[in-house]
């Protein structure tokens, strides 16, 4: 037992204690951070101006069209738009919102064109002449009769941000316009065409409310996450595994203390550390949210966090746990049979492609936790360690299908640990070339 | 301890075979090792001593026969009494040398504090305390394998094995390790070494077992094997010998070195009765002298005519 203790102390410590790991752990969350805003911030950064020539010879669309692309008409808009999705909207969300349609307003800019006495051929060339002098960016040539296209053509084909809002507020001015040929009350229309409104919720059995926006999202990150942490500590455990073969350290070790010793003392030092950093990412995600929270308002948006209590918790635990040592002592496995880190990445390619299918299956048991597939991918050895959680994140299944898993995972485990050691004993030893399969197979059986 | 009283037996083997598959590595291996007395144990590469002395310490188990320990039967329990320095060794690249002394000496069951302590003494006696707080991979090649050494006697083990001690060593060291071996059979320690070099083995060993093909070929005291094989050959120089030298019925064989000839006796003849053949036969002798074989040429000949 003190050696085994020492074997987890050993491998512990060579992980933590050293500056990837203490980067790692604080990057992680960092970098994390900044993947999410990127997208947010690209967005936000604001282009020139996109100056447009309108041609209008009924004169009736541009002022229109200028009307519906004021601020406080996009900002309603925006409004309408959001209070689809949320019920009520804070300080800051509204002053946002403001924010967002001043820009749009300011990005476009319509200037007029006086068409009359020209031929449609004659109104093109002199807007291709202005588009070339660099004094539009774009043109739009309405057409006598409504029904006939309108003709845009815009040098800044990419933005479609700014063509977005700009289509929608010329087809709602041409709207107008018709409404107001037919003599039709355009406050009257909107009243009769609004929407209906649907009250769209996830509920457990109970009956509870839960968002399931949130529940997505959190499922996949906690998918990811166990995901993550897997692939690198297995690859971890290679590594030891490879390097005390490399450097024939494994023959001092073998004649120190048992192989089966050995083993479990790596998997499980190794798997401490898996955990510290595990830990130490749960708690900066906690204490950033706490910040977050009391420093900006973002009570809404939290709202939609799932709720996870001490039980799932726990569980989670268990089967990050279960995940560890399956993943562990195949990557320890492959690590005894190989003679380098390189040819040991081309081994560790079906185990991680095993851990890719379980992180996939996720998305299947996100959209449906009571599925067939569902239910099956949660307790299957292998992938039960990366798809219960989300199923329990998404909806608590029956407590015995989650016994259920733990028992065939923790069964998958013994058989694995079992194979990984007497493969182990002998591997270590072997030295110059790599293991065959066939070989393998006898030392499984006669070892 | 009673069970380093010299004379009896450290270790003893017993009828012990061992086989990969078709191949057999060890067959039938019987000898025993004394305490206080260094036990040379040879043969060319192959020859299934680094297999046999995987098994004295617990790497492996044989597939039949007994190994014997102290007069136990060998166990996970009794490594802690035997240090092995293994021919191919090595250190964890990127760790201290003091955390990975104290990682195998806490392997080998011995306490943190008491670690700690032997750790200063042999770095000092080593002359690397100055290297303590390095990585592997800021020490040179002989420094490592004075480290190595040092992980093999942490635990101050009663039996200890070496394997190719030598390989790779600068001559600095060589004297250091020789220093040390003496040391530990001074203290009733027992010592098991093996190589291929006859010479060193020759200088070193109170005791030898020579393998050949998974088999034991000779063994016993050096003064006793020597003893064996010692009375058929003879250093000579002189001149006018030629007509005498070339009999076969006298002499099987004349190996011409340097300034004198080694003289292989033929069969049932005995020195006295050559140098009488010699003198009879006029030739001028120089030099006449009866000399033991080397372990070399033992080593050659039972290896050769294996």
């Amino acid at each position: 037992m003190r050696k085994f203790l020492a074997v987890v102390r050993h491998e512990f410590k060579k992980i933590v204690l050293k500056w990837s790991f203490l980067i790692g752990t604080l990057l992680f969350p960092v970098l994390a951070g900044v993947l999410a805003m990127i997208p947010l911030i690209i967005f936000s950064l604001r282009g020139e101006p996109t100056k447009i020539a309108v041609a209008d010879p009924t004169g009736n669309i541009f002022t229109r069209l200028e009307a519906n692309l004021s601020a406080e008409r996009l900002m309603e808009k925006a409004r309408q738009a959001a209070s689809e999705q949320f019920k009520d909207f804070s300080k800051s969300q509204e002053e946002a919102m403001k924010n967002d349609a001043a820009m749009f307003m300011e990005n476009i800019v319509l200037i007029p064109y006086d068409t009359s006495g020209k031929t449609v051929d004659q109104i093109r060339g002199d807007l291709l002449a202005k588009i070339k002098a660099d004094e539009a960016d774009a043109y739009l040539m309405v057409p006598r009769s409504p029904d006939q296209p309108f003709e845009f053509r815009s040098r800044k084909g990419g933005d479609f941000i700014t063509n977005d809002t700009f289509t929608d507020a010329l087809n709602a001015a041409v709207r107008s316009q018709r409404l107001a040929d037919a003599n039709i009350s355009e406050k009257r229309l909107e009243e009769l065409s609004a929407k209906v409104k649907i009250d769209a919720k996830g509920i457990d059995e109970t009956g509870a409310e839960r968002d399931t926006a949130g529940t997505f999202i959190a499922a996949f990150a906690i998918g990811l996450m166990i995901y993550v942490t897997l692939a690198i500590y297995g690859q971890v455990i290679m590594g030891a595994v490879v390097e005390e073969k490399e450097t024939r350290i494994a023959e001092i070790l073998f004649s120190s203390a048992r192989p089966f010793e050995l083993m479990l003392g790596k998997l499980v030092g190794v798997g401490l550390a898996g955990l510290t950093q595990l830990s130490i990412w749960l708690t900066s995600a906690v204490v950033i949210l706490g910040i977050a929270v009391s420093q900006t308002d973002v009570g809404p948006v939290l709202g939609m966090v799932p709720k996870i209590t001490p039980f799932m918790l726990g569980l989670f635990l268990i089967f990050f746990l279960l995940g560890f040592f399956i993943y562990a002592s195949i990557f320890a496995l492959i690590g005894s049979m190989v003679t380098s880190m390189q040819e040991g990445s081309q081994f560790a390619f079906p185990p991680i492609l095993i851990m890719l299918a379980g992180f996939y299956f996720c998305f299947a048991v996100v959209r449906d936790p009571n599925s067939t597939l569902s239910v099956l991918v949660s307790m299957a050895p292998f992938l039960a360690p990366i798809t219960m959680p989300v199923r329990i994140l998404a909806e608590m299944p029956p407590l015995w299908q989650i016994a259920l898993a733990i028992v065939v995972n923790t069964i998958t485990i013994a058989g694995l640990v079992w194979v990984t050691a007497r493969v182990y004993r002998v591997g270590m030893l072997m030295y110059g070339k790599r293991a065959t399969i066939p070989e393998v197979w006898k030392w499984i059986r006669h070892a | 301890m009673p069970d380093s009283r010299p004379l009896e037996a450290t270790l003893r083997v017993s009828n012990v075979t061992k086989r990969f598959g078709e191949f057999t590595a060890v067959e039938n291996l019987s000898f025993e090792v004394r305490a206080g007395r260094v036990f040379g144990f040879l043969g060319p590469n192959g020859a299934g001593k680094t297999t046999t002395i995987r098994m004295i310490v617990g790497i492996t188990a044989p597939d039949a026969g007994e190994i014997e320990l102290f007069g136990q039967t060998m166990s996970h329990g009794m490594q802690n009494r035997i240090g092995y320095l293994p021919e191919e060794r090595g250190l964890y690249k990127k760790m201290k040398v003091v955390d990975q002394l104290r990682y195998f000496a806490e392997l080998k069951g011995v306490e943190r504090k008491v670690a700690d302590d032997r750790i200063d003494h042999w770095l000092e006696r080593m002359e690397l305390a100055d290297w303590k707080t390095k990585k592997t991979t800021d020490l040179s090649k002989g420094m490592q394998q004075k480290i190595q050494f040092i992980s093999t006697v942490l635990h101050e083990p009663d039996l200890l094995i070496l394997d190719e001690p030598f390989s790779g060593l600068d001559p600095i060291n060589v004297e250091f390790l020789i220093d040390v071996i003496s040391e530990f059979k001074t203290q009733e320690k027992t010592i098991i070494f093996s190589t291929h070099l006859m010479e060193t083995a020759e200088k070193l060993c109170n005791d030898i077992l020579l393998i050949n093909k998974a088999q034991k070929v000779v063994g016993g005291s050096l003064r006793e094997v020597k003893e064996s094989y010692g009375t058929n050959l003879i250093a000579f120089r002189g001149a006018g010998a030629e007509k005498v030298l070339a009999d076969k019925a006298l002499i099987e064989k004349v190996v011409s070195h340097a300034d004198e000839q080694e003289l292989h006796l033929a069969n049932g003849i005995n020195p006295q009765l050559l140098l009488q053949k010699l003198m009879g036969s006029g030739a001028e002798i120089t030099k006449f002298e009866i000399t033991e074989p080397s372990l070399n040429d033992i080593f050659i000949e039972r290896v050769k005519n294996a």
